[in-house]
């Protein structure tokens, strides 16, 4: 397994946001590119995230892991963390593991920065 | 004839017990064979392997050491499998336990024209048998031998970690049992579970540490821990769930998570309470079929600060199963990508219990039909756990 199995670009959003549009799967082995573009995105940014998840096509327990760790680094910087257009399976995920408490999915990007 | 004397065998069960106290775990094998020969009596102690698919005799100096025997397919195995002493021609092969939790077996070859149905026989084995299993489980820490001797392969550090932290697979009382079988036995990373049987209550949990490997393994040991150490000063599951957010948070600021199924079941009522973090809900059982799925009492998984959760209750009915599992069993793939699934799981499950299998036998072969799915290449740890709320089930499990 190698990186490669995951590609995420950075875009600007509405509201200051990033977008993160990521496409392939995330897992142990690919989270570190998804953490690398997470990590320059609030660097420069509000603490206003967005992952567009429409490509992704698996996500395990430390793809979750990740989101939540996200999640606390935008809240602790007084923005958000937004999930858009996951795929029924990691919605289903999200449901079982009660974390879309956390982060309710949101059905398109336009959705997830729709509110401020 | 010696062995179809009372006397011999009480002063056999004598000599072991004194010796017992100053043996080397690898002395076992040959004190307890030449306290029987003295008898007439060969007798050969088999431990079962971690992935209980072998009995793998102890080394005895003087003797080549019998090949493994396989569990399914060996007179041997069927003794262990049954829970249940089995007669051939030449003596006996009886089931060797610690309370209810399987060790493995002992052969006993008797003197030549000797009878193995003569009157007492089967139950003077049956002590002997009794008595190792429960010196063996003694006298395990005091060496490595007998932990080699159960592996076919070496441990990683995440499972050893792991497999000193978890109580026996099996554990019984008159109104109840409870078993668990956790997959890959050498390389098991975050699963974890946890029992207590005290009083009406029996406590009942399975965990899933986020990740893999050491990393998994070393979250899910924080909040067993953390979960124990809460319940045993009084906590009630709320306070065991919220304990274990402390330590998570506090150890792992990286978002280390566990999900994890806390229960009580009230063996007196057959009231089950329970929190579900973030796990996938459990099942019961009964007749053949699920009659409830436990999807209430949610939080996020442990780790995650959550305040939010209520307690959930849920009635049993006597001879109801509770069935628990991580995602490693229902996420299984074969080569083609086919998931094992909850419907295959429930369907051997209950195949299993209608034949009147013991619950750790029900459990062996669901766990092996998970790792054939696979065809042996577990990816994710996968682990069972089933609670059988009746009396039948608990004499089952009992030689």
């Amino acid at each position: 397994m190698t990186s490669e199995i995951v590609t995420v670009t950075a875009l600007p959003g509405p509201r200051a946001s990033t977008v993160l549009v990521v496409a392939g799967e995330i897992d142990r082995d690919s989270r570190p590119v998804l953490r690398k573009a997470a990590d320059e995105a609030l660097s420069q940014g509000p603490g206003r995230l967005v992952l567009d998840l429409a490509g992704v096509t698996f996500c395990d327990s430390s793809g979750l892991s990740l989101f939540v760790d996200l999640h606390r680094r935008c809240e602790a910087d007084g923005g958000w963390f937004r999930l858009a257009a996951a795929s029924p399976g990691l919605r289903d995920m999200l449901r079982v593991t009660h974390l879309d408490r956390l982060f309710p999915p949101y059905d398109s990007v336009e959705a997830a920065t729709g509110l401020p | 004839m010696d062995a179809l004397d009372e006397r011999p065998w009480l002063e056999a069960v004598q000599r072991i017990l004194n010796r017992s106290h100053l043996w080397r775990p690898d002395q076992i094998g040959e004190t307890v064979a030449a306290t029987m020969a003295r008898l007439a009596v060969e007798a050969t102690i088999y431990l079962v392997d971690h992935e209980q698919r072998a009995l793998r005799a102890l080394p005895l100096p003087d003797r080549k050491t019998p090949e493994p025997l396989p569990v399914d397919g060996s007179v041997a195995g069927r003794a262990f499998a049954l829970v249940r002493p089995i007669a051939t021609r030449a003596g006996w092969w009886v089931p060797m336990v610690n309370g209810t939790d399987r060790q493995g077996v002992m052969e006993f070859v008797l003197p030549a024209g000797a009878d193995p149905d003569a009157p007492g026989l089967r139950e003077r084995c049956t002590l002997v048998a009794g008595l190792v299993g429960h010196l063996i489980t003694t006298s395990e820490p005091r060496g490595d031998h007998l932990h080699v001797v159960r592996r076919s392969q070496p441990m990683s550090t995440a499972s050893e970690l792991l497999w000193q932290l978890l109580q026996p697979l099996t554990a019984s009382c008159d109104q109840l049992t409870v078993s668990v079988i956790l997959e890959p036995c050498y390389a098991v990373g975050g699963d974890g579970y946890d029992y207590a049987i005290d009083g009406s209550l029996a406590r009942l949990a399975i965990l899933d540490g986020v990740g893999k490997g050491l990393k998994a393994g070393l979250g899910a040991a924080v909040a067993l821990a953390a979960i124990r150490a809460s319940r045993r000063a009084g906590g009630d599951l709320y306070a065991q769930t919220r304990a274990a957010d402390v330590e998570l948070l506090n150890q792992f600021p990286d978002a280390r998570f566990v999900t994890a199924f806390l229960s009580e079941l009230d063996m007196d009522t057959g009231i089950l309470r329970y929190l579900n973090a973030g796990h996938p809900p459990p099942l019961v059982l009964r007749q053949g079929a699920v009659v409830a799925e436990l999807t209430g009492g949610g939080r996020m998984p442990l780790g995650l600060d959550d305040a939010g959760a209520e307690v959930a209750h849920h009635r049993l009915e006597p001879g109801d199963r509770l069935l628990m599992y991580t995602d490693g069993i229902t996420e299984a793939r074969d080569s083609a990508g086919e998931q094992f699934g909850l419907n295959r799981l429930v369907d051997l499950a209950e195949q299993h219990a209608a034949a009147g299998l013991p619950v750790p036998e029900t459990l062996r072969r669901l766990s092996h039909a998970v790792v054939d799915h696979q065809h042996g290449l577990p990816d994710d740890d996968a682990t069972l756990l089933l609670a059988d709320w009746s009396p039948g089930a608990s004499q089952r499990t009992v030689p």
